[in-house]
C-alpha cells in the first residue's frame, strides 16, 4: 500500500463520525488538563483509561492520543496568563509569554502561540507518516539484543537528560525496573515479590502508579502552600498575529519544530525537554538575547512549537518498536494492550486502518484545536479563576475514580495513594519520577528481552556488542553514563585537597 | 544543624531499600547466565540500587564536609494539609466499599473542603453533594463504570 493510499484510508477511519467525536472529546479534554495548573496529561489519560474500554481501539487511542497534543496546546493558555505553568512542557512559555501578557500583549502571545503550536504538531505528524513506515520496516530486523539495547538507550537518555544528579536519575529508574518486576515471572508465570496480594499478581498497574506519582503527589504539593493565583486581568484583544509578529516568530516556530520532532522521537526525550532545548537555542541564535524573559515573541513561539512537534515524533518509537519515549507514551502503550493491540513493527501492516486512522486524526484534532482555542480563551479563563481549594477536590476524586475503575478494586486505589505519598516525598528528596515510570513500563520487556539474548548467545553479554545495531545503541549509552564522571573525576579531585585542608 | 544532609538520609535509606531487594531476589533463583532465573532481573536491579545509593552517599558526604546541611522539608509549609489529605485518601479507600459510593465521596468531598482550606458551609454541602451526583450520574450511569454501591444502593 503506497502512501496515498495509506493516508485515504487513515481519513476514512478518522473521519467517521464517531472517531471524529471522540478526536473532539480529546482534545477539549486535553486542552482542559493543559489549561489547569497540577493535571497533566499523563494524570488524565490514566485517569481516562477506564473508560475507553467499552470504545473501539481505535476511538480508544484517537482520543487518547488528542488529549496529549491538546494539552500542549492548553498549556500555554496558563503559563502566559497565570505565570503557572498547566503542564510541565509550558514552563518555559511563563517566561516570556507572562511578560508579553504584563506588557499589554496577552492576545498576540496566546495567538501566535496557538499557530505555532497548530503549524509544528501538523509537521509533526507528516514527519511521524514519512518515518514511521519505513522505520517499522527496519525494526523487523530487531531480535531481542537490538529491543534490550534500545530499552537501555531510552531509559539512559532520559537519566542524562533529568535534572539534579545523575545517580539519583539512574537510581529511580533502577527502582522502576524493580517495580516492573513485581507479579508474575513472563517466562515461569511464578510469583515475584506479591506478598500474597492477588492484584499484584498481573504487576503493579502503571496507571495507579502514575495517576499517584503525578497526580496525588502533585495536590499535596500544592496544597501545603496557600495558592493565590492572580489571572491576568486584562481584556484580550488582538488575538490574530500581526505580519511583525509572524516574521518575527517564523524562524523560532520552524526550529523548535525540528528540535521537538527528533527530541520526541528519541526515547526518553519528549515535550518538556524541547521545549527547554528550544528556548535555550532562541536564546543562543538571537541577536538581542538579553531581551529574552522580558517579553519576547520568540521565546513564546520556539518553546510551544517544540513541545506540539514532539508528540508526533513521540509516536514513533511506540507505533514502531512498541517502546513508549516518555510516560504519556507508555499509558498508552498500556492501553493498546488492553485494547488486544501489540504496537511494534507488525501494527502498520497487520492494523493499517487503526495506525493511519490514529495518525491521520491528529491532523484533524490539530484543526479542531486550532478553531477552538481561540474563540474558547476567554472560557478557559473563567476555568483559571476557580479556586485551587475548590479544584483540588475533583482532581483528587477523579484519580480515586479511576484507580477504582481499572479493576473495581480497592488494592489498587491504596497503591495509587501509596505512590503519591512516595511521589510527594520524592518531590521533597529531589528524585524526579519520570524514570521510575518509564522503567515501571519497559521492565517486563527489558527483562524479557534480556534473558532471550542470554538465551541465545549461551550466556554471553558480548551478545549486545557483537551486533552492529545493537552494539552501537550499547555503546551510545555507555558515552552517555560515561560523560558525567568525567567532570565529577575532576571537580573530587578540586574537593579533596579542600577536605584535606578543613581536616 | 543537623548531622546528615537530604541526600545523606535518602541514599542511606536506598541502600536499605537496595540490599532487601537483592535478598530478596535470592529467594526466587538466580539460574545460570545462559537461561537467567525469576529473580535475575530483581537482583541486578536491587544492586543497582545499592551500589547508585553508595555513590550517591559518597558524594553528598563530601558535600556535607563542604557545608551542605540538611534542608528542613516542611519548613515554611502548611505541612498539617497534605497530611489531612492523605487521612482523607486513605478513609476514602477504605470506606468506599462499606458505605457505597455517594456516601463516601460525599463525606470525602465535603471533609476537603471544609478541613483543608475552610470553605462556606453552603459551598461545602453544594459542592459535596452535587460532586458525588454528578460524579455518580457520569461514571456509573453514563460511562457504566461499576462504582460500589454500599448497603443502600448507591
Amino acid at each position: 500500500m503506497d502512501y496515498m493510499q495509506s493516508i485515504i484510508l487513515g481519513f476514512q477511519v478518522a473521519l467517521q463520525w464517531n472517531n471524529l467525536l471522540f478526536c473532539f472529546i480529546g482534545v477539549v479534554i486535553g486542552t482542559l488538563v493543559g489549561v489547569l495548573p497540577g493535571l497533566g496529561p499523563v494524570a488524565a489519560i490514566s485517569l481516562l483509561l477506564p473508560t475507553t474500554f467499552h470504545l473501539t481501539p481505535v476511538s480508544a487511542i484517537i482520543m487518547l492520543a488528542g488529549i496529549y497534543y491538546g494539552a500542549m496546546y492548553g498549556g500555554s493558555t496558563t503559563s502566559i496568563l497565570v505565570n503557572i505553568p498547566g503542564e510541565a512542557a509550558s514552563v518555559v512559555t511563563c517566561l516570556d509569554g507572562y511578560q508579553m501578557a504584563r506588557k499589554g500583549r496577552a492576545g498576540p502571545a496566546l495567538g501566535i502561540s496557538a499557530f505555532a503550536s497548530f503549524i509544528a504538531g501538523t509537521i509533526g505528524v507528516v514527519g511521524l507518516m514519512l518515518i514511521a513506515p519505513p522505520l517499522a520496516e527496519m525494526a523487523l530486523k530487531f531480535g531481542p539484543p537490538e529491543y534490550f539495547a534500545l530499552m537501555i538507550m531510552g531509559l539512559t537518555i532520559l537519566t542524562f537528560l533529568a535534572s539534579g544528579p545523575m545517580w539519583k536519575a539512574l537510581l529511580m529508574a533502577a527502582f522502576g525496573l524493580f517495580l516492573g518486576s513485581i507479579g508474575l515471572d513472563g517466562m515461569t508465570a511464578s510469583a515475584r515479590f506479591t506478598l500474597d496480594i492477588v492484584e499484584l499478581s498481573d504487576g503493579v498497574g502503571m496507571v495507579p502508579a502514575v495517576m499517584g506519582l503525578f497526580g496525588i503527589s502533585e495536590v499535596l504539593l500544592n496544597v501545603e502552600q496557600s495558592i493565590k493565583r492572580s489571572v491576568f486581568e486584562t481584556k484580550i484583544r488582538h488575538l490574530l498575529p500581526t505580519f511583525q509578529d509572524w516574521k518575527d516568530s517564523i524562524g523560532a516556530i520552524f526550529r523548535g519544530t525540528f528540535i521537538g520532532f527528533f527530541l520526541g522521537v528519541l526515547p526518553g526525550g519528549g515535550a518538556v525537554i524541547s521545549s527547554f532545548v528550544s528556548y535555550a537555542v532562541e536564546k543562543k541564535v538571537s541577536r538581542t538575547p538579553e531581551k529574552f524573559g522580558a517579553g519576547i515573541i520568540q521565546g513564546v513561539v520556539g518553546p510551544e512549537a517544540a513541545n506540539n512537534a514532539a508528540t508526533g515524533g513521540a509516536f514513533i518509537p511506540l507505533l514502531t518498536l512498541g517502546i513508549p519515549a516518555n510516560a504519556v507514551m507508555a499509558i498508552l502503550l498500556g492501553s493498546m494492550m488492553v485494547h488486544g493491540m501489540q504496537p511494534g513493527p507488525m501494527l502498520v501492516q497487520e492494523q493499517p486502518g487503526l495506525f493511519w486512522g490514529a495518525v491521520t486524526s491528529m491532523y484533524i484534532g490539530n484543526v479542531m484545536l486550532l478553531i477552538l482555542n481561540l474563540p474558547l480563551i476567554g472560557l478557559w479563563v473563567r476555568i483559571l479563576k476557580v479556586p485551587y481549594p475548590i479544584l483540588f477536590p475533583l482532581i483528587l476524586l477523579f484519580c480515586l475514580i479511576g484507580a477504582y475503575s481499572l479493576n473495581n478494586s480497592v488494592i489498587e486505589v491504596l497503591i495509587m495513594v501509596g505512590f503519591g505519598i512516595l511521589g510527594y516525598i520524592f518531590k521533597k528528596f529531589e528524585y524526579e519520577a519520570a524514570p521510575l515510570i518509564l522503567a515501571l513500563v519497559l521492565g517486563p520487556m527489558l527483562e524479557a528481552a534480556l534473558r532471550r539474548s542470554l538465551l541465545l548467545s549461551a550466556g554471553s553479554p558480548l551478545i549486545f556488542f557483537n551486533r552492529p545495531i545493537s552494539g552501537v545503541l550499547m555503546l551510545i549509552s555507555i558515552f552517555l553514563l560515561a560523560y558525567p564522571l568525567i567532570p565529577w573525576l575532576r571537580r573530587k579531585r578540586a574537593i579533596l585537597p579542600q577536605v584535606s585542608d578543613e581536616e | 544543624m543537623a548531622k546528615f544532609n537530604n541526600d545523606q538520609v535518602s541514599a542511606a535509606i536506598w541502600i536499605a531499600v537496595g540490599i532487601a531487594v537483592a535478598l530478596g531476589a535470592l529467594r526466587y533463583g538466580l539460574g545460570p547466565l545462559e537461561s537467567p532465573g525469576t529473580g535475575f532481573l530483581p537482583f541486578l536491579a536491587g544492586c543497582a540500587i545499592a551500589l547508585l545509593a553508595s555513590i550517591g552517599l559518597i558524594q553528598s558526604t563530601l558535600k556535607r564536609r563542604k557545608g551542605t546541611g540538611w534542608t528542613p522539608i516542611l519548613r515554611g509549609v502548611l505541612w498539617q494539609k497534605p497530611l489531612l489529605v492523605m487521612a482523607a485518601l486513605f478513609a476514602y479507600a477504605l470506606l468506599m466499599k462499606p458505605l457505597g459510593f455517594v456516601l463516601c465521596t460525599v463525606l470525602f468531598i465535603g471533609f476537603l473542603l471544609r478541613a483543608v482550606e475552610p470553605q462556606p458551609w453552603s459551598v461545602v454541602l453544594f459542592g459535596a453533594i452535587g460532586t458525588a451526583l454528578g460524579a455518580f450520574a457520569i461514571f456509573n450511569l453514563w460511562l457504566k463504570a461499576q462504582l460500589p454501591q454500599g448497603p443502600w444502593g448507591f
